[in-house]
Order: structure tokens, then C-alpha cells, then sequence
């Protein structure tokens, strides 16, 4: 105990905001007893944000929960998604507004779930993931990572302007990348405090003086009213007071070993070995602190069965529906094997554990589709889905029914709530002011 | 207070006579207001097409003015909610089997009918299915089946380059339609619904072994499906206006049939929306009128004229038909249900599916239509250039509406 | 985009405006000549008024979101989001006097105002935004910074910054410039703090010439509250001004900057507040429909059903200075198209090139039944629940939004079988009636119903039917021994009724204090209610009495016993 104390001198010595080197053993000690907070400070382990984007949907009818709210039970598509069920929130009846604009089949549907609307060129805003890397992946060694699970480079997450940032198709590639040779221990760094979190500390202790002053203005019941106000503004200090803390060290942090991946392609069997080889490596890669966002890119329209002539968006066209099931038997395959494939990345993604929790318990992922329904292109009735509560940041386990509201209302809720200042997202009718208040914490 | 042409133009979008309410011909009303401080009066004339007497006052508007006749006429309007080929589809109809609907079924046609042994082409296509370099060598090969002069040249677009893969007809004798040239025969159809019999309506024995045109008259073909979805939020709207003495009665009625300026307008759940206003294109292309009548709730036109409505780039820029025949039912809550049919210029039709994977064999389908077609005979070669067909038409309640704003320009230069 | 400026500007302008507003004022200024003259100014309060404590409101989302605007530009994007408001005694105006701030909420001002600041400083806003240049863009500039903090801080803070507050800030920006090495980041940070400061986020008024316990709000609390009140927004620069040269303490100088406040477009702002407040219409962010039932109604007709009534009541009240009776007759609105298919009337989009003008000028013919503001379906739709109409809540809205009387609340334990039995009740009325019938319920119901029955040829989406369940509706009734039989008939009975401009007196002017008037505060309320009904019910003239009446800015000093006042 006595070297926390010195390290605590040291770095209120420092507050300059200068270099602070104390080297701490790796210590699950200092994890409270959940693991989800730093035992000292109470600082809580950054948040972490993913995106799905799976083309394709699913066959109406088979994946819409039986109520709204909470406790509602999966329809026959998503029950592999159970054992989440907890900690998912399912949209239905969202729509992508095409204003007149001709739909470009299995390319609109995921312009308007990444970029909020339709673009006129080449050029285009930010992706969701990106406006929420520019706030939480300023720190991390990657902004963030994206990863294709069909074996091409293509991906939907871009900055502003017309370059995208490219998917990584091979586990093997990705695992050089991050744990290659320039990987580095993230426990043995040195610790800058924020410049600006240390300037903001001064600015607040230098008006509070006068801020109090209204106090005389007021009656004793204004100024219990005020109270409150001062109360929530030292909430802000105590916030401030703890980022400037060195921030804890990662025991859940380990060098994975590398294993062996099937050649990216469109197989299904390759698809599943390869996803299962990203899950790992991404966990590993968030509870080592090498990034906070990632994007998984899964438009498997080429998706096949080894020996079989037709993919799975071919099918989706030619294949008839079948008058007893009512639906497509190789289109429904192939929706309950993508969703199978995504249930298993997430159980990876749980199974890291970080003390007495999991790198899954602090992540949001935001799970998106280009169609409705893939046979006729739809482009409503769409589904929207969160998993993951971001560390107690979002409210889940809710089935929210949005009756044609256009889809952008999640993305605009799911980057309010992971701090990013925005009030509004999206063009033309798919912009919305209206965050989804019911999963906001 | 002024009156005038110029108050009609300002002031027509400020009138509306509610159907909902179904005010009697014959009420007088009173517009005014507007940005020219303009009044107007008149008498219901039409109900949901925007016309009107224009009453003492008004002066030289003879375009605009309905003859004041004794007998005051109504009319509705409607939006097209759903168009495409009508065909009824059955278990055995195609005895020869249902052609190829995957493109790897159609490939391996297509391998044989370029000579390749069975064998061969089971390999081929095992090749093919692993996709990669083995895909794109087959796929070279399917492509260039089309030559002229020794050139590799587009089979879709070149179709009589190829082989004809000679695509299986529908055989049964029950089909929707119109007898187009009064007389029976071989081919011909008994209709269903209305047990006509010579019914004509060859393009459907064309593509209707064909998987993704097999419908019924309750379940839509995929591709009808497919295609409606895909257009109906962006293509220029189809719209229908009736007017007659009295439409809820049997008698003569004129129908007009125009496109829209505006696409179908939906509700959140993709289906159409009732009640929205629809401006008419003043594109003369699309101006179609004939004298119908109403009996016993459903609306026949009486007049065979031919008919000319744009379309889109995907199906075909033009719907053309000669002889055309149009039968809607007019059902409760106002909405309309039926059939128009009549010669169709297949190549037109042949542009339509020949940018689209999802029909099929595209040179086979041309050579099956070319085949089917069965009217029009070019004077020279004694080809049939048009091919009889049936499509299926719903359409909801609209406000239709046409604007004085708008002019129409040829794009001819002079 | 408004400039920060720096001098004391000159009124010429506003001189001539007044004499220009005088000579024409026979024909445009005061449209009925015999209006009586309580547009005078005077000093003399009521006889028998006694003032009350002055309402500390927290900003509403709308006013922080002008204030940024008028300050900074309209392209400053706030980011960030707004707790909920309060309603108490049937105003969101008096809940903003009631509210402190949550750490949840002290959070999003937090990192609006960071993010409001950082605009502030952009490369591309700070030439337009701050009016000097440091001396180094690596490191404080105190000259720079109290130049552009004390203005923009006289803004923000609706009065001029006391010299110890511009030190505190003036050396935040100064410390935080330091450590950052950088004039403008330091200087973002100071705006922010401002901008997050309980100075700037409530309204605290300042109380002077305090004598017998009883006082008056200083310059700067008057130019606030007159501003709150007719603009929705913080007093402007020229508001400020005549503040600080005491002329809002003469009646004369009052006049004139209402004159001046009521004459602006913006006084449209403040009009859309009031009324919003009023009908209840931040429900609206919470409506849903079953769009099975009503697939034609969906958010956007929400907003839209919001935007037709408000523009009918600013078109009507305000531009025509109408009788505000006529609220519940007028046959002129405004429509988009997708109000025009629940309304089933043609709405046609004609501009010439193409140019989108979604909003139509509509007026319902003579022997349509529709017309005033019950026939909206901004009333029909609002007060109904997803799937059907409501005879009831529609009643008790009437009761409650126009005519400020309150309805008990149902008992726990409603039995709703019989109200949604549609086979042997084919109506609402036969269901109610069947339901009334219980004496327990029939209390309330006789308040309800009568009125609400006359709405139910509005569906729960505002669409106008003759038949439910195939038995024609019958929409008569009864209010307060008035006959009706039809929803326009009602508008005519409410026209009527005295509760109903009681009820705007007593809303406009409990809106326009953030609270409910003391019982010493009524002979103005009174007052104020026999000028309305003299002059016509003219609701600019309303607006403008409130204003420029001495009551309104009487008060008495905050109290350290003040207890809060009872509910």
C-alpha cells in the first residue's frame, strides 16, 4: 500500500502535466470487484463500440419479438441470440427514406445505416463509427479496426470526404498488425495526464467563487434548487479529478498466440473458422487497450455451401418460396447460420474475461442490414439491434417497435451515449432529433 | 376583388370539393382568397379532379370550362398501386419442365448448347461453383457464345447471336386476358374470371416456365414483386381518373389514364397511401382516354385505341399497347382491381428483361417471344412484331390535379 | 448572425419607427379606433395589487438554443441534449421555476457548452466572433480576452459582468491558456465555464427600490423577463442598452421597446412558445399511432398536425389580429400533403422551377363541418391513444388546455370492458353512455363527454368520418346550456364561453411571470381580462398590456424564510 501512496504525491506534484514513469505490476487487485472499475479511483474501463453490418435481413414474420418492452421473447430467427437476450435491444418497423431517390439495391440500405442518408457522390460525412472514434479513440494506439468476414477489403466506415477505411480480410494480416512488432505493453507506458483536463480543473476552480454569488439573489427555495446545480457541478470535478489519475493497468491485457486461418473466401466454412480467429484477436485487442471502436463488415450475398451453384443472395431471387414452409429453405439457411456466426462472435467476446466481467460487458455493438426483406429490396419494416450495455452506459433487454421511424434514430442514440455532442444526425427524412430516451441510461 | 383566368390560376389549389363528403353536383361554392386577392364562384362540377364551372365573372377561359350541360359530371381519380405481367401459374402447365431459374442451371444450358459434353459440363460448373479464377474462366466462356463476323460481341444485347436454348411454353388453356382478335384457337386462353374464351395473352406462354414469372392472381410473381418494390418510391406515378353522371351506378363513363410528376407515395409500411395529390406531366405521351362503361361494379372500356404511358428505365421506357382492352372492378373502400391488356411491341418488352438477371435465359427469352409473338406482321420479312399480353393493375384514391404551371416543351429542335 | 458589438449604438432608427407607427397609426398601429387607451403607459398599479416573489426559471431548451443563436450564429450546432421539462399548474413556464439541474443533465451542459465554445474559436468563426486578435496565438492575452469575455458575458448573463466576475474569468481563460499554450483553447474554456454558469442557465432576477417590504426588478430583470416573455430568447443588444440608460424604469421608454419587440418578426417566436405550452404540445414527442390502424400517420404528420395549428394561430391571432374567440371557428389553415391524405383534401406542391413549398394555404368550405382548432388534428390525434378516438380525454382537454378548469383524475380501478366493446356499443357515445351510467363515474363523465362526443367524427388520427362501426355518429350536445350539434357548433359554444378568454388571460400571464400570480396579484389579472374583452380579444394587444403594465415587474425581495409556494 505504501507505493500507491508515493505514487499518489508523485503525480500530484506533476500537475503540470508532465511525464509521470511509475511502472505497476500487472494486479488484478486493482480491479473493484466486479472488474468493471479501478478500485481506487472508480474510474470505470473505457467504454468500447462495434459495428455489425450484415447484409441481407431476415424472412418477415420470423425475427420480430412477440411484445415491446422489456421480457419480450425472440421470434424464430434470433433465438440463437438468447442467451444475450438480457443485454440486447431489438428495433422493428425502422424504415431507410429514400426521398424519391431510386434505390441502389444492397448499397442505399447501408449508406443510410452508416452515413445517415443518401450521398450525392463520391463525397460523404463521417460514418457512426468514425463520429464515435473522434471521441473515445483519440487515445488508443487505433482509432479504429475494421475487419471483412467474406474475404474482400470493402467496409462502410470513412471520415468526412470519399476515402473508406479499408477492411482487413485476413486474421493472419491483422494479428501482425496489432501484435506484430510494434506492439507494445500497455501496462509499461508512460502516463501524460490531459493538458486539458488539467486546465479545466483550474478554469472551474477559478469561477466558483463567483458562480456561488447568485446564491444572495435568491429565497430559500431557489436555492435548494441551486443547491442540486452545485451538487451535479462537483459531480464534474470529481470526474475531472479522476481522469487525471494514471489510468489503470490492463490484467486482462495478454499477447494471444497465433492460429492457424482458413483462406478468406466466401465459404461458409471459412466464414465461421476465420470470424471466430477475429473475435479472438479483436478481444484481445480491446483488453489490451489497442483500440475502443471496430467494425465487422459481413455481406455475405456471396456466401455458399461447398459444392453448391448458388450463393446466398442469388438464392434470395431465384429461389421460390416454399408453399408449405412459407419461406425460402436456403435463404432461411443461410440467415440462421449469419446469425449463428454472430452469436459466436459475441460469446468470443465474452469469454475474455476482465476480472469478474468480460470485454463483451463494456462494448456496444450496433447491428445494421441493407434490406428488409432481401427477395424484394425492401427498405422498411428493417431491423435494428444493440448488443451490449457499454458498461451501464445504454438500458437493454428491449424490444422497441418503431413504426416506420427512420433507422437513423439508433445511430443518433447510440452516439449520444457514448458522449458525442450531437443533437441531430442524418439528411432528409432520415435525419431525426429523436434519440431511442427509453435505452439512454 | 378580382376574377378571371388569372384568379383561376392562383386560386385552383385553394379549392377542393371532399369526396369523403360526397357534396351533391349543383352546390354552389365560393374560393376566395389567395395571393391575388381573387374571387371566384362557381358549381361543383367534378369531385376529385380539380375542374370547375367558373361562374359569372369569369371571362375567356374557354380551356378550362366544362360545358355547363344538364347532366353535371363527377369524377374520381386514383394512383396505380401495383403493375405487372399477370400470369396463372399452374402445377403441370409447363410439361416440359420449368426452365432453369439459377444462373448455374442456365449456364449449364447454355455449355451444352455450345457443343460441351454432359460430362464436361458437370465439371465446368463444378469449377465454376468454386468461384474465383475457375468462376471467371466459365463465365468468359458463357459471355462470348455470342459472335458476329468472328467478334466476340454481347449476348444480351445481341441476342440472335446466340443459340436459341429453346425455353419450354406453358401449355394450359386457363389464363388471364383479352380476346384480342375475336376469334379461338389453339392457343388461346379461356380467362378465369371472366370465362372468355379466345383469350390472347401469348407473352405469358413465353416467359411463364420461366420460375420467377410464375404467379397467381393472389400471389405476385418475384419478379413482378421484386420489380414494383424496387421502382415504386422513385418512378413517375401511373393514375387513373373516371368521369361520368353518376360513378356509383352502371352507365357510360370516359377513363383517363396519365402519369404523375410525383412518385407513389407510401405509408411507413410500404403500402400505398390513399388521398395524396398528384400532379399530371404534361407530356403528351402520356394522355390516354376512353369511353368505358360501368356494370354490375366493374368498369370495361369500350373502345379498343391504342395506349401510351412512360415507364422507366427498367422495365421499358414506353408501355405501348394497340388494341387495348382494360376490365377494373371498383371494389369497397374505393380502391380498383383488373386487368389491361392488349399487342405489345415485344422487342420493347425484350429491352425490359434484358438488363435483368433475375428473368432468366435472356436470348432464350427472346427467342421464345420472338416465337409466341402473334400480331403486327413487319411487311417485309412477315416477322410478328407485337405479342399479345395481360398485365395486372391495382390503384387507391388520389386527388389528381392539373396544373396551369406547367407547360410542355418537345425537346425537338426547330 | 449576430455581431458582438462593442459600441453603444445610436437609435435613430427606432425614433423614426415610432413616429412612422403614429401617423400611420389610424390604419395599421391600432386597427379599432374605439380600443380604449390601456395602452397608455402609467406608473399606477391596480388598486388593491400586492406583489408576489419573483419565479427563478432554468432556461428552456428553445431559449438556450436562440441564445446561441442570436450570440453566435445559427451554424453553432449545440450537440448535446435537454432534460425534460416540468409542467405545474398547467404550464411548462411555471415547471422551469421549479426545476434545479441533475448530474445527468449538469453533463450535457457541460459538454454542450465545451462544444458551443470550441465552434466559438474555430478557425473558421473566430475572425466573425471575437473582435480582437491576441498578441501570440501560443499564449494568453488578457486584454483580448476581458474585451471579448465582458461582451459576450453581458449577453449571456442578461446584464453587465460585475468586475469581480470579469477577473474570475478573465484569469481562467488566462490559466487555462497557459497550461495549453494556447490563446484560444484557453479562451474556449472560460466561454465555457460562462456557458455553463448558473448566471447564464437562470433567470435570477435583481429586485431595487425596495421599500415596505415590496419592490420593483431592476433594469436588466425587466429587460428578461420582457424578452422571455415576447421573443422566447435573452434581451438583444438594444434591450440591454436602454437597460442600462434606465429607460425601461419610464413608462415611456417601456412602451417603446415593446413597440419595437411586439413589431419584429420574432415576436413569433415568442407567440409558437406560449401556444405550444399551452395546448400541451411537447406530447407530441411522445405520440404514437398503430399503424395498422392509421397507416397514414406517423411521426412526420405529428410534427406536421403540430406546425398546421401553430401556424393557424400566428397567421390568425397575430398577423390578422384576430378575435382570439376565433380560434375555434377559423376555416383557414395551413396544410403539407401528407396532412392533406388524413384530411382527404387535395394538396398540391405547385411551385414554378420545381421549388418545394410544402406548406399550402387551405381554407374548408362554408358547409364543411371542419374548421377551428378542435377539428386539427393536432387536438383529435394528440388527445387520443394509438388505436381509437377518446370522447373523454378530448373532453377533458378541452376543459383543462382551453378553459382552465381542472378534471379529476379517473379512479385506479376503471373497468374499461364496456368501453371497448364495439359490438353491442357500436359508438363512443353508446359505450360512454353504457359506461356513465354507473353514478360513480357519471361525476366526472358529465364534464367530459358531452363536449369530447361532439369530436368523434375526428378518428384517433384527426380523419374526419359520418359512421363508427356502421352507425352514424351523432356529434350534439350541450355546454354550459349551450346547444350544439357538430364539432363547429361546439367551436361556436366555446366561442362563447367567458371560461375561454378567462383562461388565455390567466395562461399568458402566469407563462409570462414563470409562475401563477399571488392572490394579491389578481386585481391586475382582472385588469387585464376587461381590457381584453373591451378591445375585441386582440391577442397582441394582450401581450402588450401585460408588457408595459407596472405589475408586471413588482415584486418583493427574496426572502431567507421564503418557503416554496404552495401547490
Amino acid at each position: 500500500m505504501t507505493k500507491l501512496q508515493n505514487r499518489r504525491n508523485i503525480l500530484k506534484g506533476m500537475i503540470g502535466g508532465t511525464a509521470v514513469t511509475v511502472g505497476l505490476p500487472f494486479l488484478d487487485v486493482f480491479l473493484n470487484a466486479n472488474g468493471t472499475a479501478i478500485a481506487q479511483t472508480g474510474a470505470a474501463l473505457p467504454t468500447v463500440f462495434g459495428t455489425w453490418l450484415q447484409y441481407l435481413g431476415f424472412n418477415p414474420g420470423r425475427w420480430i419479438p412477440d411484445r415491446a418492452g422489456k421480457g419480450y421473447n425472440n421470434n424464430i430467427e434470433l433465438k440463437v441470440f438468447d442467451p444475450f437476450k438480457e443485454r440486447m435491444n431489438i428495433v422493428s418497423g425502422a424504415n431507410y427514406f429514400l426521398d424519391g431517390r431510386p434505390v441502389e439495391t444492397h448499397r442505399t440500405g447501408a449508406q443510410i445505416a452508416t452515413l445517415g442518408g443518401i450521398p450525392t457522390g463520391r463525397d460523404s460525412g463521417p460514418s457512426v463509427d468514425s463520429i464515435i472514434a473522434d471521441s473515445i479513440g483519440t487515445r488508443t494506439r487505433f482509432r479504429s479496426i475494421e475487419v471483412s468476414l467474406m474475404g474482400d477489403r470493402r467496409s462502410y466506415s470513412k471520415r468526412a470526404g470519399a476515402a473508406v477505411n479499408p477492411s482487413e480480410p485476413s486474421p493472419d494480416a491483422l494479428y501482425k498488425r496489432i501484435f506484430g512488432p510494434e506492439f507494445q505493453d500497455p501496462n509499461a507506458g508512460e502516463f501524460t495526464p490531459d493538458a486539458k483536463v488539467v486546465a479545466k480543473r483550474s478554469v472551474l476552480s477559478a469561477v466558483a467563487d463567483q458562480r456561488h454569488a447568485i446564491m444572495g439573489q435568491l429565497g430559500a427555495s431557489d436555492r435548494a434548487r441551486l443547491d442540486e446545480y452545485f451538487t451535479s457541478v462537483r459531480q464534474i470535478e470529481n470526474q475531472l479529478a479522476m481522469k487525471l489519475e494514471k489510468p489503470a493497468p490492463l490484467p486482462a491485457c495478454h499477447v494471444p498466440g497465433a492460429k492457424q486461418e482458413a483462406q478468406p473466401g466466401e465459404e461458409v466454412a471459412q466464414v465461421s473458422t476465420n470470424t471466430k480467429l477475429f473475435a479472438d484477436l479483436l478481444a484481445n485487442a480491446v483488453a489490451c487497450g489497442q483500440t475502443r471502436v471496430f467494425n465487422v463488415f459481413m455481406d455475405a450475398q456471396g456466401a455458399r455451401k461447398p459444392g453448391s451453384t448458388n450463393g446466398w443472395h442469388g438464392y434470395t431471387h431465384e429461389e421460390p418460396i416454399d408453399e408449405k414452409l412459407g419461406y425460402q429453405k436456403e435463404v432461411t439457411w443461410f440467415i440462421l447460420w449469419a446469425n449463428q456466426v454472430c452469436a459466436e462472435f459475441l460469446t468470443t467476446l465474452q469469454n475474455q474475461k476482465e476480472g469478474a466481467g468480460s470485454v463483451l460487458d463494456r462494448t456496444l455493438i450496433l447491428w445494421q442490414t441493407d434490406h428488409g426483406y432481401a427477395r424484394t429490396h425492401t427498405m422498411d419494416n428493417l431491423p435494428v439491434i444493440t448488443i451490449g450495455n457499454a458498461g451501464g452506459r445504454f438500458k437493454t433487454g428491449m424490444h422497441i417497435p418503431f413504426s416506420g421511424d427512420p433507422a437513423t434514430r439508433m445511430g443518433l442514440t447510440v452516439m449520444q451515449g457514448f458522449g458525442v455532442s450531437m443533437s441531430t444526425w442524418g439528411s432528409l427524412s432520415n435525419q431525426t432529433q429523436k434519440p431511442v430516451t427509453e435505452i439512454l441510461a | 376583388m378580382k376574377g378571371g383566368l388569372e384568379c383561376y390560376t392562383h386560386l385552383y389549389k385553394y379549392w377542393y370539393i371532399s369526396t369523403g363528403l360526397r357534396l351533391p353536383r349543383g352546390t354552389p361554392v365560393i374560393g376566395q382568397g389567395g395571393e391575388a386577392g381573387c374571387r371566384v364562384e362557381g358549381v361543383i362540377v367534378e369531385a376529385r379532379t380539380l375542374r370547375w364551372i367558373l361562374g359569372a365573372g369569369v371571362a375567356g377561359v374557354s380551356l378550362f370550362i366544362q360545358a355547363a350541360s344538364a347532366n353535371a359530371l363527377e369524377s374520381r381519380s386514383y394512383v396505380v398501386s401495383y403493375f405487372s405481367q399477370q400470369l396463372n401459374s399452374r402445377d403441370g402447365d409447363c410439361p416440359g419442365g420449368v426452365n432453369p431459374d439459377d444462373q448455374a442451371g442456365q449456364y449449364a444450358v447454355i455449355l451444352q448448347g455450345l457443343g460441351y459434353k454432359p460430362d464436361e459440363v458437370k465439371a465446368m460448373m463444378a469449377e465454376w461453383a468454386k468461384g474465383g479464377d475457375g468462376e471467371d474462366r466459365i463465365n468468359a466462356i458463357v459471355n462470348a457464345r455470342a459472335i458476329i463476323d468472328g467478334q466476340q460481341v454481347n449476348a444480351y444485347t445481341h441476342p440472335e447471336a446466340t443459340k436459341d436454348p429453346g425455353l419450354k411454353f406453358v401449355t394450359s388453356k386457363v389464363g388471364y386476358g383479352f380476346n384480342l382478335d375475336g376469334k379461338d384457337g389453339e392457343v388461346s386462353f379461356t380467362d378465369p374470371q371472366t370465362g372468355e374464351k379466345g383469350v390472347d395473352n401469348m407473352l405469358s406462354r413465353a416467359i411463364g416456365c420461366n420460375q420467377n414469372f410464375r404467379g397467381s392472381w393472389d400471389a405476385p410473381s418475384a419478379y413482378g414483386e421484386w420489380i414494383w418494390v424496387q421502382l415504386k418510391d422513385s418512378q413517375p406515378a401511373w393514375l387513373i381518373t373516371i368521369t361520368g353522371e353518376d360513378i356509383d351506378k352502371d352507365g357510360p363513363v370516359t377513363i383517363r389514364l396519365t402519369r404523375a410528376l410525383e412518385y407513389l407515395k407510401s405509408n411507413l409500411d410500404g403500402s400505398p397511401r390513399h388521398f395524396m395529390t398528384y400532379r399530371i406531366d404534361p407530356d403528351p405521351r402520356s394522355h390516354n382516354e376512353f369511353k368505358a362503361e360501368i356494370k354490375d361494379g366493374e368498369l370495361k372500356i369500350t373502345e379498343h385505341k391504342p395506349l401510351s404511358l412512360l415507364w422507366n428505365a427498367l422495365s421499358s421506357p414506353v408501355l405501348n399497347l394497340k388494341n387495348t382492352h382494360l376490365r377494373l372492378k371498383m371494389l369497397k373502400g374505393d380502391t380498383l382491381d383488373g386487368l389491361v391488356g392488349g399487342y405489345q411491341p415485344w422487342t420493347e418488352i425484350y429491352f425490359a428483361f434484358s438488363h435483368n438477371g433475375i428473368v432468366g435465359d435472356r436470348p432464350g427469352l427472346y427467342y421464345a417471344m420472338k416465337k409466341a409473338a402473334d400480331a403486327d406482321p413487319d411487311p417485309k420479312t412477315g416477322m410478328n412484331m407485337s405479342i399479345s399480353t395481360a398485365y395486372r393493375l391495382t390503384a387507391v384514391p388520389a386527388f389528381v390535379v392539373e396544373s396551369p404551371h406547367l407547360r410542355y416543351q418537345s425537346a425537338e429542335v426547330k | 448572425m449576430k455581431k458582438v458589438s462593442m459600441r453603444v449604438k445610436k437609435q435613430p432608427l427606432l425614433k423614426a419607427a415610432s413616429v412612422g407607427c403614429v401617423v400611420a397609426a389610424l390604419a395599421a398601429c391600432s386597427p379599432a379606433s374605439d380600443a380604449p387607451a390601456a395602452a397608455k403607459p402609467t406608473a399606477q398599479a391596480a388598486a388593491g395589487f400586492e406583489p408576489a416573489p419573483a419565479a427563478v426559471p432554468r432556461l428552456t431548451p428553445a431559449q438556450y438554443r436562440a441564445t446561441v443563436a442570436d450570440i453566435f450564429g445559427p451554424t453553432i450546432d449545440l450537440g448535446g441534449r435537454f432534460e425534460p421539462d416540468m409542467r405545474i399548474d398547467g404550464l411548462l413556464a411555471i415547471g422551469s421555476s421549479g426545476v434545479g439541474v441533475t448530474s445527468a443533465g449538469m453533463e450535457q451542459y457541460d459538454a454542450m457548452a465545451d462544444a458551443i465554445a470550441a465552434q466559438v474559436v474555430d478557425k473558421k468563426n473566430r475572425a466573425m466572433l471575437i473582435p480582437c486578435k491576441p498578441a501570440s496565438d501560443k499564449a494568453p492575452d488578457d486584454a483580448c480576452a476581458k474585451a471579448f469575455l465582458s461582451n459576450v458575458g453581458r449577453l449571456l448573463f442578461r446584464r453587465p459582468m460585475t468586475n469581480p466576475e470579469v477577473t474570475a474569468y478573465v484569469g481562467a481563460a488566462h490559466a487555462a491558456g497557459t497550461k495549453l499554450n494556447n490563446f484560444y483553447d484557453g479562451l474556449a474554456m472560460s466561454l465555457s465555464a460562462m456557458l455553463s454558469s448558473p448566471q447564464f442557465l437562470f433567470r435570477a432576477p435583481q429586485v431595487t427600490k425596495v421599500a415596505n417590504g415590496q419592490g420593483v426588478l431592476d433594469g436588466y430583470s425587466k429587460a428578461s423577463q420582457l424578452s422571455f416573455f415576447l421573443w422566447n430568447a435573452g434581451p438583444d443588444v438594444q434591450l440591454l442598452n436602454a437597460a442600462q440608460k434606465g429607460e425601461l424604469d419610464t413608462p415611456k421608454g417601456l412602451e417603446r421597446q415593446v413597440e419595437r419587440m411586439m413589431a419584429s418578426h420574432r415576436v413569433e417566436a415568442g407567440v409558437r412558445a406560449f401556444f405550444s405550452d399551452m395546448f400541451h404540445f411537447e406530447d407530441f414527442e411522445a405520440l404514437r399511432k398503430d399503424n395498422l390502424i392509421y397507416p397514414m400517420f406517423s411521426r412526420r404528420e405529428a410534427m406536421d398536425a403540430q406546425e398546421q395549428t401553430l401556424r393557424t394561430l400566428v397567421d390568425l391571432l397575430i398577423t390578422n389580429r384576430a378575435d382570439y374567440r376565433d380560434i375555434f371557428t377559423t376555416k383557414k389553415t395551413f396544410l403539407t400533403s401528407s396532412l392533406g391524405a388524413i384530411y382527404r383534401v387535395p394538396v398540391v406542391n405547385d411551385r414554378p422551377n420545381g421549388a418545394i413549398d410544402p406548406w399550402q394555404t387551405f381554407e374548408f368550405a362554408p358547409e364543411d363541418p371542419r374548421g377551428g382548432i378542435l377539428s386539427h388534428a393536432s387536438f383529435s390525434a394528440l388527445h387520443s391513444p394509438a388505436n381509437r378516438s377518446s370522447a373523454t380525454i378530448r373532453g377533458k382537454a378541452i376543459r383543462e388546455v382551453f378553459l382552465c378548469q381542472k378534471v379529476p383524475a379517473p379512479p385506479g380501478n376503471v373497468d374499461f370492458t364496456l368501453v371497448n366493446d364495439t359490438t353491442v356499443y357500436k359508438t363512443a357515445r353508446a359505450r360512454l353512455t353504457a359506461h356513465s351510467k354507473e353514478p360513480m363515474c357519471a361525476g366526472c363523465h358529465k364534464i367530459t363527454d358531452p363536449m369530447g362526443l361532439a369530436l368523434e367524427n375526428f378518428d384517433g388520427s384527426g380523419a374526419y368520418r359520418t359512421e363508427e362501426n356502421g352507425e352514424p355518429i351523432d356529434a350534439s350536445g350541450t355546454l354550459d346550456g349551450k346547444k350544439f350539434n357538430n364539432s363547429y357548433e361546439l367551436g361556436l359554444a366555446l366561442h362563447d364561453n367567458t371560461s375561454a378568454t378567462a383562461c388565455l388571460v390567466d395562461r399568458l400571464s402566469s407563462y409570462a411571470l414563470g409562475r401563477k400570480p399571488a392572490k394579491g396579484e389578481t386585481p391586475w389579472v382582472e385588469k387585464l381580462k376587461a381590457d381584453f374583452a373591451a378591445g375585441g380579444y386582440v391577442v397582441p394587444d394582450l401581450m402588450k398590456r401585460i408588457a408595459t403594465s407596472p405589475e408586471f415587474y413588482r415584486t418583493v425581495p427574496p426572502a431567507a424564510t421564503q418557503t416554496a409556494s404552495a401547490e
